[in-house]
């Protein structure tokens, strides 16, 4: 009775690991193999954009990511010239970074976007110093994610029913 | 000098080939969990299976830096290493191994391997006690009340064949069992044969009964405070006292070289791999038991059932010795 | 050479499980005065993971408190953030849309599973030993673990920190590939788990060293504030799902597993029936999802927006630990003037001194284990 029960046990936990042997292993070997890397990945850089047509960069300087940040890690200077505002010097600080999309959300004309690469090691610590010319780069070298500032808040309606907000 | 060369030519032999099967058996281990853990083993080194990693890990620890505690006790701290592996490699002699004829051949062969084996535990202790660290301490004292406890059934069970064979030498039970082998005998052989593999997994120091080595309670066990070529040391002599209980059993339950089809002296390395890989499989799929229910498994359960077997045996003995 | 005694009187040895140690499932340290291999008395200390969260909310406007919480209690990030989004809700008195309500239910779920497979997975290695038969178990729940990660990345970009959650509703919508990847999903989960829960549960040697170990009593276990599957193990019906439901908990039909004696079998097993029960909700909400709008606000211009009413409020949340609640005491600007979380590893926690003395030490670590601790939530 019990002794039976104890074998039965054993047996059944040997067939639970030794039945694993002949499926195939699900390690995927790094430099050969990569993973597919999806849509809205954004553990990586972060890029500047430029309009499609005129080459001019979108950024205008308002200043609104550089609020929102939990981590202050943004550092703007504006200057004003042909009418519109320009950013004299964008720093972004990616040791900081906590990847929480909210620059990404908040920017009104969809100038800085994070880019579909995995986050890659460096060596000097000034590379993770990001200046206005790197991301521009960036911007031009990789894939763009998904998320946009106007996609994100394009799903933003008021509710059918009435809302109570202090604004 | 040509008598000494006489005298140390099958030493050196045996030790060489021991330690080149020893360093693959490691390799074994590794990949067989590997396969059963979903994943790749050793790969890079020697693509694609990792063919040449016993040797990178080898040189990896002959050049790691050998240190010493402060306050301890250096003659035996390097006392204890080097007991270990002597002992564990000289219970080799006995063995019709390699060769089928073993370097000493005495009448009382068996006994005396199980005795010299059974040294291993005064290493392991002076070990534990010279690191000057509580938790080798710990882990040394419930070894030694382990093995000891663990002797009984395994020395009982061992005699069991030789009572119904009629003698303590290998070659004899090796020719008796040119029939069918020990463990197909009707009821004793199975039960006997279960005690030794749950003895032998004791005094192995194997899972479920490793708690000596614990990792996840006591940080490493004896051996904590060594590093470099000495606890090469220690995992070798593990894997050489295992092997040699598994070439035992390969002699004395499965026949050696008598095998199902064919006579040859390779079935015997063949077969002790086989009973090493079911050791294998056993480690790497159970968890641990606590050391007071293993030694009330011992006490409580093993040691009757063994003597009744014994008694069994003898009955039988007798029984077919008056009817003859 | 000098010779150090360390035992003045060969009274008890005083080993101490320190910080650093392979099986305290974080930074903690026990000091243990033992008598051979009984355990005779315990001293605990806490402190090592404190980061000051509390006060770093002191700066920070609503918006951005989300993602900073989630590194709170990193095996469920997104409990933290719904506990503390669900209180500003209740403050201000926004309503939030069926359909972020039910996503949100979905993410949660998912996340309760995860924890429960980390927490599973290293109790099999405190059993069974890194090199052992627990490193197998290890692997297979991590493996497992593994697809409901790429889950969350599909759907929102990161695996694990994922601030997927906002104040009025949610920030990441379900398309027809990712509800296709979660329905997959729980058709490959669903076998899986019923295999572990029938081999574990029967396993020999895994009854003989969990039965009977650190028994908590419900008298015990009511008065230190336990929550959550330790308190659920000694047989006390106490789920915030069920017993004050908060989002639409109240349309989904579950059952709350409860055990009877409350040793530490129990608890693990209460543990493992509660993610079969997830996977029913999960299937629940895909099921039935609505069409809608994901948000009850007007787009985002700033974060100085958002202004509750003066006064102060407490809401609770069930996340996989327990009961998980946030005080937070408003001014009426855009920052909180105070914020305090009520964390319920801290409370399960302080039970360890009363159930370790007079066991042996291989017990200790085992009992440590099915209390599930995480140290970022005990020192915040």
């Amino acid at each position: 009775m019990n002794i039976i029960k104890v074998v039965k046990n054993i047996f059944r936990n040997l067939k639970f690991t030794l039945g694993n042997i002949p499926k195939k292993a699900i390690t995927i070997s790094y430099p050969e193999e990569r993973k597919n890397l999806p849509d809205r990945l954004r553990i990586g850089t972060f890029g500047l954009t430029s309009n499609k047509e005129t080459g001019e960069e979108n950024c205008i300087a308002c200043k609104l990511c550089e609020r929102i940040c939990p981590s202050n890690i943004i550092d703007i200077e504006i200057e004003k010239r042909d009418g519109r505002g320009f950013a004299k010097k964008f720093f972004l600080d990616l040791q900081s970074c906590i990847q929480c999309e909210l620059c990404v959300q908040i920017c009104p004309v969809d100038a800085i976007i994070m880019m579909k690469v995995p986050a890659s090691p460096v060596t000097l610590r000034s590379d993770l110093y990001l200046t206005k010319t790197k991301m521009m780069n960036n911007a031009k070298k990789y894939e763009e994610s998904w998320a946009k500032g106007s996609i994100l808040q394009k799903s933003f309606k008021p509710a059918p029913k009435e809302v109570k907000e202090n604004a | 000098m040509e008598q000494f060369i006489l005298f140390a030519t099958p030493i050196v032999k045996t030790i060489s080939i021991l330690i080149l099967i020893v360093a693959y058996l490691v390799w074994l281990e590794r990949k067989v969990a590997a396969k059963m853990q979903s994943r790749i083993g050793p790969y890079l080194v020697g693509k694609p299976h990792g063919w040449l990693q016993p040797l990178a890990d080898a040189l990896k620890l002959m050049l790691k830096d050998d240190s010493k505690p402060k306050n301890s006790d250096s003659l035996l701290f390097n006392f204890g290493p080097i007991w270990i592996m002597v002992v564990s490699l000289a219970s080799f002699a006995l063995l019709p191994f390699y060769f089928n004829n073993q370097m000493i051949n005495t009448d009382l062969s068996l006994m005396l391997f199980i005795a010299i084996s059974s040294l291993v535990i005064v290493g392991i202790f002076v070990a534990g006690w010279s690191s000057n660290n509580k938790f080798a301490l710990i882990s040394v004292l419930r070894m030694v009340a382990q093995i000891i406890s663990y002797e009984i059934p395994l020395v009982i069970s061992l005699l069991v064949p030789c009572i119904l064979i009629g003698s303590l030498n290998f070659q004899e039970i090796i020719n008796y069992q040119d029939g069918s082998w020990i463990v197909f005998y009707p009821i004793i052989g199975q039960i006997s044969f279960i005690l030794f593999f749950i003895s032998a997994l004791a005094e192995g120091n194997r899972v479920p009964f490793d708690l000596s080595e614990a990792e996840s309670e006591l940080v490493s066990g004896y051996t904590t405070e060594y590093s470099g070529i000495k606890f090469a040391l220690f995992y070798l002599a593990e894997y050489v006292h295992l092997f040699g209980i598994s070439v035992l059993a390969s002699i004395i339950f499965f026949g050696g070289p008598n095998g199902p089809i064919f006579n040859s002296n390779i079935l015997i390395v063949i077969k002790s791999l086989i009973f090493f890989t079911i050791i294998l499989f056993v480690r790497w799929s159970f968890f641990r038991i606590r050391i007071d229910q293993l030694l009330k498994l011992n006490w409580n359960k093993l040691i009757p059932i063994s003597f009744l077997v014994l008694l069994a045996t003898c009955l039988i003995k007798f029984y077919l010795d008056v009817k003859l | 050479m000098e010779r150090r005694v360390i035992e003045q009187d060969f009274g008890d040895l005083a080993l101490n499980m320190g910080p650093q140690h392979p099986s305290t499932h974080g930074v903690f340290r026990l000091k243990l005065h033992l008598e051979g291999e009984k355990i005779n008395k315990v001293e605990s200390f806490l402190g090592y993971l404190h980061r000051g969260v509390e006060k770093l909310t002191e700066k920070l406007d609503y918006d951005m408190i989300p993602p900073v919480l989630e590194r709170d209690d990193y095996l469920s990030p997104t409990s933290n953030s719904l506990g503390f989004i669900n209180t500003v809700e209740s403050m201000c008195g926004i309503e939030v849309p069926d359909r972020a309500s039910y996503i949100r239910i979905l993410v949660a779920e998912f996340q309760r599973i995860s924890s429960h497979l980390v927490a599973l997975g290293t109790y099999g290695l405190d059993l069974g030993g890194a090199l052992g038969g627990g490193a197998s178990l290890f692997l297979y729940c991590f493996r497992e673990r593994e697809k409901i990660l790429d889950f969350m990345e599909s759907l929102t970009g990161t695996r694990f920190h994922t601030n997927i959650n906002q104040v009025g509703g949610i920030r990441y919508d379900l398309n027809d590939s990712t509800i296709k990847q979660a329905n997959d999903l729980i058709r490959y989960l669903r076998p899986k788990l019923n295999e572990y829960f029938d081999v574990i549960s029967q396993d020999e040697i895994f009854i003989k060293r969990t039965r009977n170990i650190g028994v908590i009593s419900k008298k015990l276990a009511s008065e230190s504030g336990g929550s959550g599957p330790v308190a659920r193990g000694s047989g006390i019906h106490f789920d915030l799902r069920k017993d004050s439901p908060y989002e639409k908990y109240s349309e989904m039909e579950f059952v709350t597993p409860v055990g009877e004696i409350g040793d530490a079998y129990d608890r693990t097993m209460v543990r493992m029936k509660e993610t079969i029960q997830s996977l029913n909700i999960c299937e629940q909400v895909l099921d039935r999802l609505p069409e809608g709008p994901i948000s009850s606000r007007k787009p985002i211009k700033s974060a100085k927006l958002l202004k509750p009413p003066k006064g102060s409020h407490y809401k609770a949340i069930e996340s996989p630990r327990g009961e998980l609640g946030f005080f937070i005491v408003s001014d009426g600007t855009s920052i909180p003037y105070r914020m305090k979380i009520r964390a319920p590893s801290f409370s399960n926690l302080s039970i360890v001194e009363k159930l370790l003395p007079n066991t042996y030490i291989a017990d200790a670590v085992v009992i440590l284990g099915s209390l599930d601790p995480v140290f970022g939530d005990v020192d915040r």
